[in-house]
C-alpha cells in the first residue's frame, strides 16, 4: 500500500521525521518497505522560459528556440506545433535522464545545434498527451526544478498491509493510525456537495436479491458531465499514488479509493435500461464482457450488477464493457456498494482480475463510511465536470451495520500479554481507535468497535490492539516454567532421532546428504517402471514435472545424479533419507508415509586416483554400505543378500533379509534407463526401508559378550568350484558342519584362473576357539578336516 | 725398559696413528666392517702385533700388555665413533628421500544437507529448552492443516494458487502447524513441543522453492504468556545466533494466533548497524533487522478445535524458516542450491 506523505498530511498534522514516522507505523503491524519519490525520473527537469523562437532555416516543421533556464540561455531545436515565444516549458537540459532511460546529449538537428529538449507531458511519463509540448503556468520561474514548481509528491511510503487491516487500504486508515501513534488530531476532509433538484431515487431503482452478498448499495447520480481530463492537482496525486489518470470520472473514484478505501464505480447512466439496478448472481456457464473488451465464463458463485435488461457490471471486480462510461457520456450513475468479500475474491481469483478495487472488497470495506465517500466522489465529480449532482441517493441497505460489541476483561489481557499496565491505558487505546467503552463493571467492559475496524470481532482482539499499541516489543522477555512429566525424555525414541542418527551415518560413512522435491513427474516414474497404481497426484501441480509424489526413493536420487553429470561431477556418492507416498483409502490423509534410506554411488570407488588406483564403485561397494549400516551401525546382525528375480529398474536386484523380512533392495540400474541420465559407468542403489528398520532397532538391545579367554587357532582353506555356486552356500555348508569350536568363517581373497572364468578359487580363514582351553593343534586339524569333508559332500568342490 | 719393549710400543702406537689415518677410506657399514677386520680380527694387524708379545722378556710383559690393552680399547672406540658417524649419515640419507608432502590416503569425505545441520542445531536448543518433538504426514486433511488452524474454506491461504492439493480435501501440509493439532488432539496441556519438516506451496521463483523446511514450537498451560513467548524466543536466538543478537517484536496477523508478531533479529551481517564497509548491508537492506520467525499467542477457535477450554488454558506458537536460516548462517544467495543438490555444494557442509 502506497502512502504519499503530503496526502496523509491533510488528515493528520504530522510535521516530523519521515523514517521515524515509518519505523512507529511497522512497530503498530504496519510495515515499512521503503521510502521512494515518485517523481525521481524527472527531478532533474527545469522550467525553461522561451525567449526567442524563430522557424529553422532547413526544416520546415522544426523551431529554433532560445530558451533561458535560469544559469543560461541555451539553444534548443524543437519540433513541436505549440511551442511559442514567451511560453514557460518544461526544458531536459543535455546531462538529463528521460523517464525512458535515454539521455540528453548535445546535438545538431539539420545543421543547427540543439543543447536540450522541450517536453510533453508524455515524455515526462505525466499523461499521454503528446499533441505537443507542455505549456506551464506562466508564473513559472525559469531554472526552477519542474518537481518543486509543480509541487510534486517527493515522499511516498511503501507499507507492507496484512490482510487483517483491511481500514489501512487508504490515506485515511493511516490518518488514523498516525494520530493514534504521535496523538495527533485526526481532520476529516470537508464534504461540500450541492445537490441541485430532481431525485435520485426516481432515476433508479436498486434492487438486491441476497442481502448476504450485498447489505448495501447506494447510488448517485449526476448530470451533464463532461468527461475531460482531470486537474493536475488531482492527476498529479493519483501519480504519485503509482494510479495512471484516466479521465476526470473515473479519477474521481481513484481518488476517493485511495483516499478512504471505498471503491467505486461509475456507470453511463443513458446505457442502463429499465432505470433498474439489481444486484444478482450470475448463472453458470452465461457469458459477459467486461470493460477490458475480454469475455469472461461466469458461474452462479459471481455476482453481478444488472439493469432492468442485462448484466453491466461484476460486482467488485470490474465493469462491463457495455456500460461504461465514454468520452460522450454526460450522465454518471456512481456505484458505491459494500459486497461479500468471500464472492468477490473467488470471481477475481478464478477470472485472474485483481484490481484495487477487489483487493479492498475482499479484505471489506467501511459499511457506515459508505455514504460520505459516495458523496465526496460525487462532489469531486460536478466539481471536475461542470456536472451537477441530482438530489437525493438511490439505495437499498438489506443489512444494515450492527455495532459489535465485546467484553473486555482488563486482568486476563495482562495475564495473556504478560504485561501489568492501568486500566486507563486500554481505555485510551480502545478510544482513540474510535471504540466506545463502558467500563461499569470494572472487571468486563463492554467495548463496541467501529466500523472501519472488521478485524476487531473478539475479546482477544481487543487485547492484541492493548498489545500493539503499548509495543510487542516492550513486553518483558521471561523464561517460561511448565510443569512437565519427565516421563517423556526418557523414553524418547522419536523418528527425529532416529533419522539423525542414520544421518550422521550417512555423513560418517563419506556419503553426501542430498534433499530432492518430494514429488516427481509421472514420467520419471513410469521411466522406472513403476506401478501406475498407488500413486498420490497433485492436482494443481506447477509443471507436469512435479504432479505425483514419489512412490519410490530412486527417482529423486537420479535426478540428482543427473544434474550432478550434467555439471561435470564425475562422482556422484549420496544419500538422502526421505518419505516415500502411496495411496491409502484407509487413512484419514489418503496416503500412507514411510521413510526410506536410500543411497546411490556413482563413478570412483576412492577419494582419489592416487594412492588408492581408479577403480570405480561396483556392487560390493554399496553391499558394503548397507551391511555397514545394518550390521555395524544400527547392530541388526548380519542381512542375506539374496538375488530377486526381475525388479522394475534394477538389474541385478539384491533383497537385503533381516531374518524374513526384506528390508530393502540394492542392485544396478538397468542400462537403458541410467542412459536416459546421462550415466557412462554403473550406477549403483540401495533402497532401505527405514520404517521396519526403525521398529527392528527399538526391539534391540545391545549386550555385552565377555571377550575370549583363550588364543585362536585358524586354519585357510581354497575352495576351488563353479563359478555359480555362491559364497554364502559354501560358508552355509562350512557352518552346516555342525563343529563347536568354529568361531567364525571369514572370505579373504577370491581368484578366477584367466581364461577359465567357468571356475574360480574362493579363499576363506576358519576361525576356531574354544571357551574354556588353549586349543591343541592336533584337535584343530582333526576338526579342520571334518569341516572339509563336510563342505566336499555338500558341494561340487575340491581343495 | 728394554729396546724390545720399546719397539713394541712404538709399533703399537704407529698402528693405532696408522688406523686413525685410515679413517676416510670407510664411507659404508661393509667398508667399516673390513677396515675393523683389517685392524681388530682375529688374524688382523693388533693380532699380529700382539703375537709379538711372547717374545719379550717377561719382565716387559705387564707393561706390554696394559699397552696392548690401551691401543686394542683406543682402536675399538675409534670404529665405534666411526659407526655411529656413518648411521647418523645412513638415517640422514633415508630421510632426505622421505617426502611428506605425498597427498595422503583419504577416506571419502560425507557432507550433511545445510538443512540438515541448522534444523538439528534449532532443534538441539529447543529440545534443551524443554521441548519434545512431534512429528506428522506431509500428506494433510484440509481439517488439520486449514480448518482447525481457524483458515475458514474463504481464507485466501486456501487458494488453489497457493496451496498443492492432492483431492479437495488433501493438500501437501503448508505448514508444520498442522503437527500442532495433532499434538494437541493425543493430550492434554501441559504441552511443550516441536515439529520440524518439510512443507509445501504452489510457488516456484528466486525466492520461493514449491517445497521447504519448517519447524514448529508450541507450549501450552495455564497463564502462559507473551512474555513466556519473548523469552523462550529469545532465548532461542541468542543461542542460534550469538549471545549479543538483538530481537525485535512486530505486530503482525496469522490466523491462528492472536496477538500475532513477526520476530526480527539484528543483522548477522552487518551487526545490526545496517552498512558494512561504508556499503548498505545486502542482507538487512540497511534496515539493521532481518526477519526471522512468525509468533503469537494460540487463537483461542483453535483452542475450541482441539478440545481445549481458552478460557483455562493459553498458549504460544511460533514457525520458522530453515532454508532462510541457513541462507542467512551460510550466506548461500539462491534458494533452489538447495535442492539443485550439486555435490560441489553438499561438500561444503562436511
Amino acid at each position: 500500500m502506497l502512502v504519499s506523505l503530503n496526502w496523509l498530511r491533510e488528515f493528520v498534522p504530522y510535521e516530523g521525521d519521515i523514517q521515524v514516522l515509518g519505523d512507529r507505523l511497522t512497530m503498530l503491524g504496519l510495515e515499512l518497505e521503503s521510502i521512494d519519490d515518485p517523481f525521481e525520473g524527472i527531478k532533474d527537469f527545469v522550467i525553461g522560459h522561451v525567449v526567442e523562437c524563430d522557424p529553422h532555416p532547413e526544416a520546415e516543421k522544426l523551431s529554433v528556440c532560445r530558451v533561458d533556464v535560469g544559469d543560461e540561455l541555451v539553444d534548443i531545436v524543437c519540433g513541436a506545433p505549440n511551442v511559442a515565444k514567451g511560453q514557460k516549458v518544461p526544458v531536459a537540459k543535455v546531462g538529463t535522464v528521460m523517464p525512458d532511460g535515454m539521455k540528453i546529449k548535445k546535438a545538431k538537428l539539420r545543421g543547427v545545434k540543439s543543447h536540450g529538449m522541450i517536453c510533453s507531458e508524455r515524455e515526462l511519463g505525466l499523461s499521454d498527451d503528446h499533441e505537443g509540448i507542455w505549456v506551464l503556468d506562466d508564473s513559472f520561474k525559469p531554472g526552477d526544478k519542474l518537481v518543486d514548481a509543480l509541487d510534486l509528491e517527493r515522499v511516498v511510503f511503501d507499507f507492507d498491509i496484512t490482510p487483517n487491516r483491511a481500514d489501512c487500504l487508504s490515506i485515511l486508515g493511516f490518518a488514523r493510525e498516525t494520530a493514534l501513534a504521535f496523538d495527533l488530531p485526526l481532520t476529516m476532509p470537508e464534504l461540500n456537495l450541492v445537490e441541485s433538484g430532481g431525485n435520485a431515487a426516481d432515476d433508479v431503482r436498486i434492487v438486491i436479491d441476497d442481502a448476504e452478498l450485498c447489505p448495501l448499495y447506494n447510488a448517485r447520480i449526476i448530470r451533464d458531465v463532461q468527461t475531460r481530463k482531470a486537474p493536475d492537482w488531482m492527476r498529479f496525486k493519483l501519480l504519485a499514488m503509482g494510479q495512471r489518470p484516466i479521465s476526470n470520472i473515473v479519477d474521481c473514484t481513484n481518488y476517493i479509493m485511495f483516499e478512504l478505501g471505498q471503491p467505486l464505480h461509475s456507470f453511463d447512466l443513458d446505457l442502463i435500461e429499465d432505470s433498474t439496478i439489481r444486484v444478482a448472481p450470475a448463472t453458470d456457464g452465461m457469458k459477459f464482457t467486461t470493460l477490458d473488451k475480454v469475455e469472461r465464463k461466469l458461474t452462479a458463485s459471481d455476482l453481478l450488477i444488472w439493469d432492468g435488461k442485462k448484466p453491466v457490471a461484476l460486482a467488485g471486480v470490474m465493469g462491463g464493457l457495455n456500460s461504461e462510461m465514454h468520452a460522450g457520456s454526460s450522465n454518471v450513475l456512481l456505484e458505491a456498494a459494500v459486497f461479500r468479500p468471500g464472492t468477490v475474491r473467488k470471481t477475481a481469483r478464478r477470472l485472474s482480475l485483481p484490481s484495487d478495487a477487489s483487493y479492498r472488497f475482499e479484505r471489506g470495506v467501511d459499511q457506515v463510511m459508505n455514504r460520505f465517500c459516495m458523496d465526496r466522489a460525487a462532489q469531486l465529480m460536478a466539481e471536475t465536470s461542470g456536472g451537477r449532482v441530482v438530489s437525493g441517493v438511490a439505495s437499498a441497505e438489506p443489512r444494515p451495520w450492527q455495532d459489535r460489541t465485546h467484553g473486555y476483561r482488563h486482568d486476563r489481557c495482562m495475564r495473556l500479554l504478560g504485561l501489568d499496565l492501568e486500566p486507563e491505558f486500554a481505555k485510551k487505546v480502545f478510544t482513540l481507535e474510535g471504540c466506545t467503552v463502558d467500563d461499569s463493571d470494572p472487571s468486563n467492559w463492554t467495548v463496541s468497535s467501529p466500523s472501519h475496524r472488521l478485524d476487531l470481532e473478539r475479546e482477544v482482539d481487543l487485547y492484541e490492539e492493548v498489545g500493539r499499541v503499548y509495543g510487542l516489543d516492550r513486553i518483558p522477555a521471561v523464561l517460561p516454567r511448565v510443569a512437565k512429566s519427565l516421563e517423556g525424555t526418557v523414553t524418547s525414541n522419536t523418528e527425529y532421532g532416529f533419522i539423525k542418527h542414520i544421518k550422521a551415518w550417512g555423513a560418517g560413512a563419506g556419503l553426501n546428504e542430498a534433499i530432492n522435491y518430494s514429488f516427481v513427474g509421472d514420467e520419471d516414474l513410469d521411466r522406472l517402471n513403476l506401478p501406475a497404481e498407488g500413486r498420490v497426484h497433485i492436482a494443481n501441480p506447477l509443471s507436469e514435472e512435479q504432479n505425483v509424489m514419489r512412490t519410490d526413493i530412486a527417482p529423486g536420487l537420479l535426478n540428482t545424479l543427473k544434474n550432478n553429470l550434467a555439471q561435470g561431477n564425475s562422482h556422484v556418492r549420496i544419500f538422502e533419507v526421505a518419505k516415500k507416498f502411496v495411496a491409502d483409502a484407509e487413512s484419514d490423509t489418503e496416503t500412507n508415509e514411510h521413510n526410506r534410506l536410500g543411497i546411490l554411488l556413482y563413478g570412483s570407488r576412492h577419494a582419489s586416483d592416487w594412492p588408492w588406483g581408479t577403480d570405480d564403485a561396483d556392487y560390493l561397494d554399496i553391499k558394503g554400505h548397507v551391511e555397514h549400516f545394518t550390521e555395524d551401525q544400527l547392530k541388526l546382525g548380519q542381512a542375506e543378500f539374496v538375488l530377486a528375480e526381475d525388479y522394475a529398474y534394477l538389474e541385478p536386484c539384491v533383497e537385503v533379509k533381516l531374518g524374513d523380512e526384506i528390508v530393502g533392495i540394492v542392485g544396478k540400474v538397468k542400462t537403458d534407463i541410467a542412459d536416459f541420465y546421462h550415466a557412462r559407468k554403473d550406477v549403483w542403489l540401495a533402497d532401505l526401508d527405514l520404517s521396519i528398520l526403525r521398529d527392528m532397532v527399538t526391539a534391540h538391545e545391545i549386550k555385552f559378550v565377555e571377550l575370549p579367554k583363550f588364543p585362536p587357532s585358524r586354519r585357510d582353506v581354497t575352495v576351488i568350484g563353479p563359478a555359480t555356486i555362491q559364497a554364502r552356500a559354501i560358508r552355509q555348508a562350512i557352518e552346516g558342519a555342525g563343529i563347536k569350536i568354529l568361531e567364525s568363517v571369514e572370505l579373504v581373497a577370491e581368484f578366477v584362473p584367466e581364461g577359465q572364468d567357468e571356475e574360480r578359487n574362493l579363499s576363506f580363514r576358519l576361525t576356531y576357539r574354544s571357551p574354556t582351553k588353549t586349543l591343541k593343534d592336533k584337535q584343530v586339524d582333526k576338526e579342520h578336516k571334518k569341516v572339509l569333508a563336510a563342505l566336499e559332500k555338500a558341494l561340487p568342490v575340491r581343495f | 725398559m728394554s729396546n724390545d719393549l720399546k719397539s713394541f710400543t712404538e709399533g703399537l702406537d704407529s698402528l693405532a696413528q696408522d688406523c686413525e689415518s685410515r679413517k676416510g677410506q670407510a664411507c659404508s657399514l661393509n667398508e667399516l666392517e673390513d677396515l675393523r677386520i683389517e685392524f681388530l680380527g682375529r688374524k688382523g694387524k693388533l693380532a699380529r702385533s700382539m703375537g709379538q708379545l711372547g717374545k719379550l722378556d717377561n719382565s716387559d710383559k705387564p707393561a706390554a700388555g696394559k699397552k696392548a690393552n690401551e691401543i686394542k680399547q683406543r682402536i675399538t672406540e675409534m670404529f665405534d665413533s666411526w659407526q655411529a658417524e656413518i648411521n647418523a649419515m645412513e638415517a640422514g640419507r633415508v630421510l632426505g628421500k622421505f617426502d611428506p608432502s605425498m597427498p595422503g590416503r583419504k577416506p571419502w569425505a560425507g557432507s550433511l544437507h545445510p538443512v540438515t545441520l541448522v534444523m538439528d542445531e534449532v532443534c538441539d536448543v529447543l529440545t534443551g529448552l524443554g521441548f519434545e518433538h512431534a512429528a506428522g504426514p506431509e500428506v494433510e486433511n484440509d481439517w488439520h492443516n486449514f480448518e482447525a488452524l481457524n483458515i475458514p474454506s474463504e481464507h485466501p491461504a486456501r487458494d488453489m494458487q497457493d496451496t498443492l492439493y492432492v483431492s479437495e480435501r488433501i493438500v501437501l501440509r503448508t505448514h508444520t502447524s498442522p503437527m500442532q493439532i495433532r499434538s494437541m488432539l493425543k493430550r492434554q496441556p501441559p504441552v511443550a513441543v516441536i515439529a520440524p519438516g518439510k512443507v509445501y506451496r504452489r510457488d516456484s521463483d528466486l525466492t520461493h522453492t514449491p517445497m521447504f523446511h519448517q519447524i514448529e514450537g508450541l507450549l501450552v498451560d495455564k497463564d502462559v504468556s507473551m512474555a513466556d513467548l519473548r523469552g523462550t524466543l529469545t532465548a532461542f536466538v541468542r543461542q542460534m545466533f550469538g549471545a549479543r543478537t538483538e530481537v525485535r517484536f512486530r505486530p503482525s496477523f496469522f490466523p491462528f494466533t492472536e496477538p500475532s508478531a513477526e520476530v526480527d533479529i539484528s543483522c548477522v551481517m552487518c551487526g545490526g548497524k545496517g552498512e558494512a564497509n561504508g556499503k548498505t548491508c545486502r542482507v538487512c537492506k540497511g534496515t539493521g533487522w532481518v526477519e526471522i520467525l512468525g509468533c503469537g499467542m494460540v487463537d483461542p477457535n483453535v483452542f475450541k478445535f482441539v478440545g481445549y477450554d481458552p478460557e483455562v488454558y493459553t498458549g504460544f506458537a511460533f514457525g520458522l524458516g530453515i532454508e532462510r536460516v541457513a541462507m542467512l548462517k551460510y550466506g548461500i544467495g539462491d534458494l533452489r542450491m538447495f535442492f539443485e543438490n550439486d555435490v560441489r555444494f553438499l561438500e561444503q557442509f562436511a
